[in-house]
């Protein structure tokens, strides 16, 4: 089973990713309701994606991609960032971070699961 | 809509539950910076909440293909982000776009699946957000790179944090960067400690995570603070040996320098307080930081207020089952087999204590503080004082008290209409109440506390009250009453509760038009509650609102009458009182009791319902004293049979004609019997009465 690990603050929005991830099979996703709870998460179990949303109350999402991306750990875990379309410079950053994608919400399911099987082939 | 399989039912649900949660908290969160607005100083860490409300209720809508919702509060999104990025400034008028953008939102996400059609509301919101939003847009923002700040930080701000970065510097503050290590177990609490600290002095700006170049189980944090604060004084602030404060940038101008010297002298005492005051707030944490902590520790589901409904009826037939046991014990118990009578009759009292302790159980479950309706009247009260120019205070009381959440919800829009009424005609203008020699600010009071099984909710207001006169005069020339003569003050105070009874000189635009009183009182009524209204002309008026604690199971009085059982619920009955004929007088052929300087209408509730009588009335018997709403009726019954819990079976559309008839109920020992509309049977009788 591949691991997903889901930082965002909506549970409803969490809900449907995790829907849409597990009706793809295969895979098991933790949720993290803050960016605290997903450095927390981080090293309890190896990770095969990472998705994070970019506003959330503590540390946010850019935060986060520069955390893993600056850790000898975690850097080689793929992650997108999905947030809705809003600020032109956060999503360049979100990407010269070093997230390997920016999705929109509202999200397309088929698109994001075709990425994840993607990514983590 | 994203993907039709996703949206089903119970996925719409989540979705409804959490908008209402977001929308409650938006409205509150509003009418808090509305409060800012005026000083112009205002929490940044709350706007940008606001902004992130509107941000996930724009995501989810979008998810769920609800798109006007998805277009209102991407344009209420914009705005917001215009104002948290400094963009425009927080003006009145801004907060008056914003408060009804709001108050739309909320109208158009409970109204879902109702088919009320929003979308020209909708349509001129967004058009108003829009034309603010873009109102005062400014140029380009001055480089942060002056600042100096490791490339990491400066590449991991949002253009939010950028701007209040700006921000703090264009304050004259100083920046610094704060560096932390802390194990890995314990990080959340102990980087939260801190920033509570720093919150005090100044504005966290953000805060970076990095892996600790030493051991593992270490993670490391950059915080970006802006503050007025010297360099000694931010590390004394953190005395940790695990921080460390560097100052970033540029030395900071001279005048800056003195702001800073001067602001020492303030955070001195905060500062000296730090040791003994953080750790209290840990346990007790008050602030942003715990958003975090209340979610991951949350403790708490979300039921479905249908399945409690279910859950309540079952047990509601568990209670006639038991009742049946019961009274078969005690029959065996007569015919003669003891022994087994008796453990029968034992175990029927143990399953009696275990099912009340269930009813009161799955009743707990619906029970919710009145507080979290007394916040939205707080919204109410903010919005209508700032329409009507009148400077209100709200003082809340009991807001602790429980109650049905169902019940809640139903008296939300009387309240609503209450309190308009309570500052639109209750309260005198500034200069009105300058010369009647009051406080310039009026105060509503909204009250709530538990009085045996039912709820009192109080709202009064310290306003002029009602010119009881003029309220007789109204009703003589409305034709309600032929004469002055003999209307009790307190009987014209009734009248207000009459359709289209209005003592307002203009009809105003917030409470005077459309919906009266009576439509209030039919709501409450609607939920079993009761309301009356108290007066002291150049006081004030009180609205005192009566409700059941539960709808579900309710306790009714059983009565008898020309040989037939019926049950009245308690929550109608008043009190009662045994009476002889000779205490009977007639008033227009009408029959009436004189009970304690108020005349009493009677009903003889057989001859309601025209059941003949088999034997002679008797010259004693009981008058059950029923109330709904401001309404009292006394019904005559031959007997009083006692208390008892009641499940109220409808009785199906072929009885819907049937007035003063609300159900049936199975009283446990194979009788059904007729469970009475109060309010159904007052309606009629002061219908038949005039």
């Amino acid at each position: 089973m591949k691991k997903i690990l889901i930082a965002e603050d909506s549970s409803t929005m969490r809900s449907l990713l995790v829907a849409t991830i597990e009706s793809l099979g295969g895979y098991l996703v933790s949720e993290a309701a803050s960016g605290f709870e997903a450095l927390r998460l981080l090293p309890r179990e190896p990770v095969d994606l990472i998705i994070t949303d970019i506003n959330m109350p503590d540390i946010n999402g850019l935060e986060l991609v520069s955390f893993v991306r600056g850790s000898e750990n975690y850097r080689h875990i793929p992650l997108f960032i999905i947030s809705t379309e809003g600020s032109e410079r956060d999503r360049e950053k979100g990407l010269a971070l070093g997230a390997n994608e920016y999705l929109v919400k509202p999200f397309d399911p088929a698109r994001l699961q075709e990425l994840i099987k993607q990514y983590t082939a | 809509m994203a993907n039709s399989n996703d949206t089903s039912g119970r996925a719409v649900e989540d979705f409804l539950a959490e908008a209402e949660e977001i929308v409650d908290r938006l409205s509150t969160d509003l009418g808090t910076l509305g409060d800012c607005a005026d000083s112009g100083e205002c929490d940044p860490d709350l706007l940008n909440a606001i902004f992130r409300g509107a941000h996930s209720l724009k995501g989810l809508a979008g998810m769920f293909g609800f798109a006007d919702i998805q277009q209102l509060s991407h344009n209420l999104e914009n705005l917001l982000d215009s104002l948290r990025l400094g963009k425009i400034p927080l003006t009145n008028a801004t907060m008056n776009i914003l408060f009804d953008a709001m108050e739309l939102l909320g109208s158009v996400v409970r109204g879902l699946g109702t088919g009320e059609n929003f979308s020209s509301a909708i349509a001129d919101a967004i058009q108003r957000l829009n034309d603010c939003a873009t109102a005062q847009e400014s140029g380009g923002e001055s480089p942060l790179q002056k600042l100096g700040l490791p490339e990491k930080v400066l590449n991991s701000l949002t253009e939010y944090e950028e701007h209040r970065l700006l921000e703090n510097v264009k304050k004259g503050r100083t920046i610094y960067s704060i560096h932390a290590s802390f194990n890995l177990m314990s990080f959340d609490q102990d980087l939260g400690e801190i920033t509570e600290v720093l919150k005090k002095s100044g504005e966290v700006v953000s805060t970076l995570p990095s892996a600790s170049a030493t051991p593992e189980s270490m993670i490391d944090f950059e915080i970006l603070y802006g503050t007025d604060l010297a360099l000694d004084d931010v590390t004394g602030l953190i005395d940790r040996d695990n921080v460390e404060v560097t100052r970033i940038g540029a030395a900071a101008s001279p005048p800056s320098a003195i702001a800073a010297g001067v602001a020492v002298a303030i955070p001195a005492t905060a500062q000296a307080s730090v040791p003994t005051s953080a750790p209290a707030e840990v346990s007790a944490p008050v602030g942003q930081g715990d958003d975090m902590t209340a979610k991951s520790m949350s403790r708490t589901v979300r039921v479905d207020i249908g399945k409690l409904d279910d859950l309540m009826n079952i047990v509601g037939e568990l209670v006639l089952s038991h009742s049946i046991i019961s009274m078969l014990a005690t029959r065996m118990r007569l015919e003669g087999f003891s022994s087994l009578a008796i453990e029968l009759g034992k175990a029927a009292k143990g399953l009696d204590r275990k099912l009340t302790e269930l009813q009161k159980g799955v009743m707990e479950i619906r029970m919710i503080p009145v507080g979290q309706l007394f916040e939205k009247m707080a919204r109410i009260v903010r919005k209508v004082s700032r329409e009507q120019g009148k400077k209100v205070d709200l003082k809340t009381f009991g807001a602790d008290t429980e109650l049905d959440k169902l019940i809640i919800e139903d008296i939300a829009d009387p309240m609503v209409h209450i309190i308009r009424n309570a500052i639109d005609h209750g309260l005198e203008t500034t200069e009105e109440r300058v010369a009647a020699g009051k406080p310039e600010r009026g105060t509503i009071r909204l009250s709530s506390y538990q009085k045996g099984n039912h709820v009192v909710i109080e709202v009064s207001d310290d306003g002029h009250g009602f010119n009881i006169e003029k309220v007789k005069k109204k009703a003589l020339e409305k034709g309600l009453i032929k004469t002055l003569e003999g209307v009790s003050d307190r009987e014209a105070l009734d009248f207000i509760f009459l359709p289209g009874f209005s003592t307002a000189d203009k009809v105003s635009e917030l409470s005077g038009r459309g919906v009266g009183m009576d439509v209030v009182k039919n709501n409450i009524a609607a939920v079993s509650g009761m309301v009356d209204i108290e007066s002291i002309f150049g006081q004030g008026s009180k609205v005192i609102i009566t409700l059941p604690i539960t709808l579900a199971i309710i306790k009714a009085l059983l009565v008898s009458t020309a040989g037939r059982t019926y049950a009245l619920p308690i929550t109608s009955v008043l009190e009662t009182i045994i009476v002889t004929e000779n205490d009977i007088d007639t008033v227009e052929r009408k029959e009436v009791y004189q009970l304690r300087q108020t005349t009493l209408p009677l009903v003889r509730l057989e001859r309601f319902f025209g059941v003949p009588r088999t034997k002679p009335d008797s010259a004693e018997f009981y008058v059950v004293v029923v109330g709904v709403a401001e309404k009292r009726l006394g019904v005559i019954v031959d007997d009083l049979m006692g208390q008892q819990d009641i499940v109220i079976k409808s009785l199906g559309d072929m009885f819907k004609g049937y007035r003063g008839i609300t159900g049936a109920a199975d009283l446990g020992d194979q009788r059904t019997i007729l469970v009475l509309d109060v309010g159904g049977i007052i309606g009629e009788a002061f219908r038949s009465g005039g």
